[in-house]
């Protein structure tokens, strides 16, 4: 419940105002509910005993039937709006949210990114999230109009009727639904908690399935995989049914509550007419309006049946905003393009966790138009140092440093690395390169494609509009290498980091791609992971790991 | 569309919609002994007792508190049924298609299987009940209005029909609303699981502060679709709640004003009795109560139209399919022999003709050719995973169809050049629930990888292998293609991202396969692998004569 409340209050900022407002008309929507049926029983209850005594001449309808149309007219036109504000502020509360999520994900480190799954991601952003709207549009909004609603009900049938069709009516609506939610969060929590953690599993391994059917298929996987989403599914409509046997039983001690509240402000109403206390008009106030208060109470069904769901989501989702706000930094100074560049390693090393460092005592100094090549086995360390170098990865002894600022406090981007699996996305070809430079006209994609000895190709695909398949499919590993590079050359980074980009490349390609490179960007600093005889002949100078 | 998702359903439907009906009629004789407990009242004689009136009131409410709750556990079993077989339905076609669906990518097409078919759920059990309830409880209603006055049954007939027609009208805009919508929704998922997949490098690029630009307008966008949804229901919901009102405030001015003895006209013989006007009262918000739970559910209806809609148009599409069905088979018997005979393929606009070819068993071929030549679908056609335009593969001795595919891939190794890694432990990645053996381990020079990751074998990857270099990922791909020791290793550019040691430790391990027998058929530039192999088979590229160069 407290996860729940920083939740609400989370998404009350901002949108406060609207929410107040909507609270303010909730309420007003039940009490002139309340207020409606009850004027209207008493209205006619009061005009046959008029019209009995024979004093229907003297007594005043129009005042009473003015009210009636007006609490009538005025209640529907303060629930539309009510509906209108209330769901606005919280679906821009969600949208507001959702973006606070994706940015923290974008602030985490280069380790836990590269692991990230696109599937995983969706769970949080969007299953999540959607899974909150139910935190004021059914939970604390609800539950305050609700609340509000009864105790201006208790003074008001007091005083119009008597405290002693007031009090009992309040009880037992109060306590009893305040029961009912307890038992029923109790009884449903675990279920609805299990629904949605099935659901996501199903969208994770579904998601799985679509992506890797081939390779499946390949092993003969694809029916177990298959069988895993289904019996996701199994479990997700088990713990459905259970959530809904709950919300069912809760629903339905709702209404016990609510015909219990009218049967006995009738019974008690009905007795003290009788003896005369109050007139059968003033009777008839206290059962119509109790009947009215059933909506007070008829919303916590669903928070019942939700509540599992919303308090395993808000855990997760407030897990990765206060990461979001941790690992947030503020505005990282730009690199001056003018200038000359230095880059330098002093004394570097990496380990992690304790672990045997991977790299240990680098010292390396790069100046403006100097190309180097790193090499060594596999493991020895190279892509470590590129991600150093790129400040996508802090070293754990020593410093790297260009122009004497640690890379770590640039912004991200400044130095651009060309990783080894990097990686494509969705849409056309000129969306791809521009994700690197918005700005850059089609002049200048067509010149990076050319540094990459790709314009033919794209060209013969269908130019820059071509579309590309999820992470880029539709191109061949040697192609996507080389789309890959001439994004990178888009940014014209002064600071070039490349870890083996020539890899999948026939010899001749590789070469043309390499001098691309160079003509691409005589001033700039490049440091480069290769282990091919062409790579290293691109190079000014090889310096050898391990 | 939607008719027959729910056919399979009917009975329960029907049942259910009854019994909600049912437990609707029931207010009638509720009302009524209310509306005699204060005529009893009133009079002080006649009606119902307080104490009778109080217990029958709770009886009835108990009554129609059953019917209701066995009604709605009815419908949601229905619903469920439904939203499962839809989703079983949908996994089954998906699972032998190629390529992305008419729908979009996987996060569009998880969406449809995921929240898109849930929002049929209350369709099923908030629309079709009200339905029912439209059609049986307000003629009741009318009758007995007209039983005891005409002037309130002609205030149900006038304002009744107004809300169908005004409904009809809204309906129209709300399906295209909730079309849009849904299609909202469908984009927004494929946005992410695309784009989150690249997230690591689109950081790298300092391009995430764009990212997430763009994604806070489509999320935006999102929010003002499903607003414009919401704003058409709430509207249509709000004006028959006007209607209704406006109808009850006439139905109890008329009998106010009958009661008081103001009004001679509108009942028969003269007035109305204290009984009668309550009880007219108690119904009047009856009769528009069903139209306004249709009314409030018709966004469902719209929502539940959008995503039949939806449905259809990924059952009509017609995607390639795999051969086979995917599944683990008994592995097809004979020597594993591939012979290629007028192989054609067609990729975008052109054709790819392959050369004729018959590979043995134990041969080692290198596939050659220039960058986008075919070699890649090649090694896709004798996998079973791409059809050929025209032309026949046969394996161990049969031709590659359908009923072949499973058998013959069950002998194959396979290393693509894209590895992709399930969100499950690393070691189900590389031997599908199978142990690991340390031979395998030493062989793809996997030890140390493992020893080096945070949970060792049990370590989630991202989608691509993030978390392990390039020549992990590949030598992890290796494993996996070795692991259950196949009689043909199809591998695509293999020591490509390798260093020269790893390169040839893969290359010797690939090798040390085809020693014991096992054919090895690999796309590759590599010269010193090509160099390794028995034969080059040179895939040219747009039609162009093949060549066939044989070493020693």
């Amino acid at each position: 419940m407290a996860k729940l409340w920083h939740i609400f209050r989370l998404m009350m900022r901002g949108e406060a105002k609207s929410l107040w407002r909507g609270l303010l008309l909730s309420a007003l929507v039940l009490m002139m509910g309340a207020a409606l049926l009850g004027l209207s029983g008493w209205f006619i209850v009061a005009a046959s005993a008029a019209g009995l005594l024979g004093t229907g001449a003297v007594f005043d309808v129009f005042r009473p039937s003015a009210m009636v149309r007006f609490l009538a007219i005025g209640r529907t036109a303060t629930r539309y709006g009510e509906r209108i504000l209330t769901h606005d502020a919280t679906l821009r509360a969600l949208t507001r949210l959702r973006v606070t999520l994706l940015s923290g994900l974008a602030k985490r480190s280069h380790e836990r990114l590269i692991r990230l799954r696109g599937a995983q991601a969706l769970n949080r952003i969007i299953a999540d999230v959607d899974a909150l709207d139910g935190v004021p549009l059914r939970l604390f909004l609800p539950l305050i109009a609700g609340g509000a609603t009864q105790l201006l009900a208790l003074l008001f049938l007091s005083w119009l009727v008597d405290w002693r069709v007031a009090l009992p009516i309040f009880l037992i609506f109060t306590f009893g639904a305040l029961a009912v939610l307890l038992w029923g969060i109790r009884r449903a929590r675990v279920p609805s908690r299990r629904a949605e953690a099935a659901a996501q599993a199903f969208r994770t391994r579904f998601i799985d399935l679509l992506t890797s059917r081939e390779d499946l298929a390949l092993y003969g996987q694809l029916p177990d995989q298959s069988e895993a989403c289904l019996s996701a599914e199994a479990r997700r409509q088990a713990a459905a049914t259970a959530t809904d046997f709950v919300e069912r039983q809760a629903g339905a001690a709702l209404m016990v509550i609510s015909a219990l509240a009218a049967a006995v402000a009738l019974w008690i109403g009905g007795d003290l007419a009788q003896a005369g206390v109050i007139t059968p008009a003033q009777a008839a106030i206290g059962f119509f309006a109790a009947l009215a208060l059933m909506e007070t109470v008829a919303p916590l069904r669903r928070a019942v049946a939700e509540m599992g769901r919303m308090i395993g989501a808000a855990r997760r989702v407030i897990a990765l905003t206060e990461g979001a706000l941790q690992e947030g930094q503020g505005a990282d100074p730009e690199l001056s393009r003018a200038t000359p560049v230095q880059l330098r390693f002093d004394q570097v090393g990496f380990a992690r966790n304790g672990a045997q460092p991977v790299i240990e005592g680098f010292d390396l100094s790069l100046g403006a138009s100097e190309w180097v090549a790193l090499k060594g086995p596999s493991g020895v360390g190279k892509s470590t140092v590129l991600l150093m170098a790129a400040g996508a990865l802090a070293p754990t002894q020593g410093q790297v440093t260009l122009n004497g600022q640690p890379v770590t406090e640039l912004a991200p981007g400044t130095v651009t690395l060309v990783g080894q699996r990097a990686a494509l996305i969705q849409g056309s070809i000129a969306e791809n390169l521009r994700l690197a430079a918005p700005e850059a006209d089609d002049a200048a994609l067509h010149a990076a494609l050319r540094a990459v000895a790709l314009d033919e190709v794209i060209a013969a695909k269908g130019g820059l509009e071509t579309g590309l398949g999820p992470r880029g499919a539709g191109l061949s590993g040697g192609e996507t290498r080389r789309l890959v590079l001439a994004r990178a050359l888009l940014k014209q980074p002064s600071v070039l980091l490349l870890d083996e980009p020539t890899e999948g490349l026939d010899h001749p390609t590789a070469e043309r791609v390499l001098a691309g490179i160079r003509a691409a960007l005589p001033q700039a600093v490049i440091l480069m992971a290769a282990h091919r005889a062409e790579e290293q002949g691109a190079a000014d100078k090889i310096v050898t790991l391990g | 569309m939607l008719s027959a998702l729910l056919a399979r359903e009917k009975s329960a439907i029907g049942l259910a919609s009854w019994l909600s009906a049912l437990s609707g009629f029931l207010w009638l004789p509720q009302a009524a002994l209310v509306a005699a407990t204060f005529s009893h009242l009133l009079l002080g004689e006649g009606g119902v007792r307080v104490g009778t009136g109080v217990l029958s009131f709770l009886g009835f409410a108990a009554l129609r508190l059953i019917l209701n709750y066995l009604a709605e556990g009815l419908l949601f079993r229905a619903g469920q049924a439904i939203v499962t077989q839809m989703r079983q339905e949908i996994l089954a076609r998906e699972g032998q298609n190629l390529g992305t669906s008419a729908l979009g990518g996987p996060g569009a097409l998880a969406a449809l299987a995921g929240e898109k078919l849930d929002a049929l759920l209350p369709y099923i059990t908030r629309y079709t009940p009200a339905q029912k309830r439209v059609m049986t409880v307000p003629f009741a209603i009318l009758a007995l209005a007209f039983w005891q006055s005409w002037a309130v049954g002609l205030v149900f007939v006038i304002a009744g029909p107004l809300i169908p027609v005004f409904m009809a009208l809204v309906g129209y805009a709300a399906k295209e609303a909730s079309e849009r919508q849904m299609q909202e929704i469908g984009s927004l998922g494929d946005l992410l699981v695309d784009r989150l997949a690249a997230l690591a490098d689109i950081r790298l690029l300092g391009a995430a502060p764009r990212l997430i630009e763009r994604f806070d307008r489509s999320a935006d966008d999102l929010r003002s679709r499903t607003m414009a949804v919401l704003r058409i229901a709430f509207l249509s919901s709000t004006v028959l709640e006007l209607f209704a009102a406006l109808g009850v405030a006439m139905v109890a001015v008329w009998v106010g004003f009958s009661l008081l003895g103001e009004l001679s006209w509108g009942a028969w013989g003269g007035g109305i009795t204290p009984w009668a006007g309550i009880f007219l009262l108690l119904l009047a918000p009856d009769y528009f109560q069903p139209l306004r739970d249709l009314s409030a559910a018709w966004h469902d209806k719209a929502a539940a139209l959008a995503v039949a809609g939806e449905l259809a148009k990924w059952q009509d599409h017609e995607a390639e399919t795999l051969l086979g069905t995917g599944a683990k088979r008994a592995p097809l018997s004979g020597p594993a022999t591939v012979r290629l005979s007028g192989v054609a393929v067609r990729r975008g606009g052109r054709k790819i003709i392959y050369p004729d070819a018959e590979i043995a068993p134990g041969q080692r071929v290198a596939l050659s050719g220039p960058s986008g030549a075919g070699k890649t679908t090649l090694l896709r056609l004798i996998a079973g995973l791409d059809r050929p335009a025209a032309g026949t593969i046969m394996v161990a001795g049969q031709p590659l169809s359908d009923e072949t595919a499973d058998g013959w891939r069950a002998r194959l190794g396979w290393m693509p050049q894209a590895p992709m890694f399930l969100a499950r432990s690393l070691r189900h990645n590389i031997a599908f629930g199978a142990p690991l053996s340390p031979d395998l381990l030493s062989e793809t020079a996997l030890e140390g990888v493992l020893k080096s990751l945070p949970k060792g074998d049990l370590t989630i990857l991202g989608e691509t292998g993030g978390g392990l270099s390039g020549g992990e990922a590949r030598r992890v791909m290796l494993a996996r293609a070795l692991a259950a020791r196949p009689d043909v290793v199809l591998a695509d550019e293999p020591t490509a991202d390798l260093d020269h040691e790893t390169a040839e430790r893969v290359t010797e391990a690939l090798l040390a396969l085809a020693e014991r027998g096992a054919t090895l058929i690999v796309a590759t530039h590599d010269p010193k692998l090509i160099a390794k192999m028995d034969r080059v088979i040179d895939v040219a590229p747009a039609g162009r004569d093949a060549q066939e160069a044989t070493h020693g």
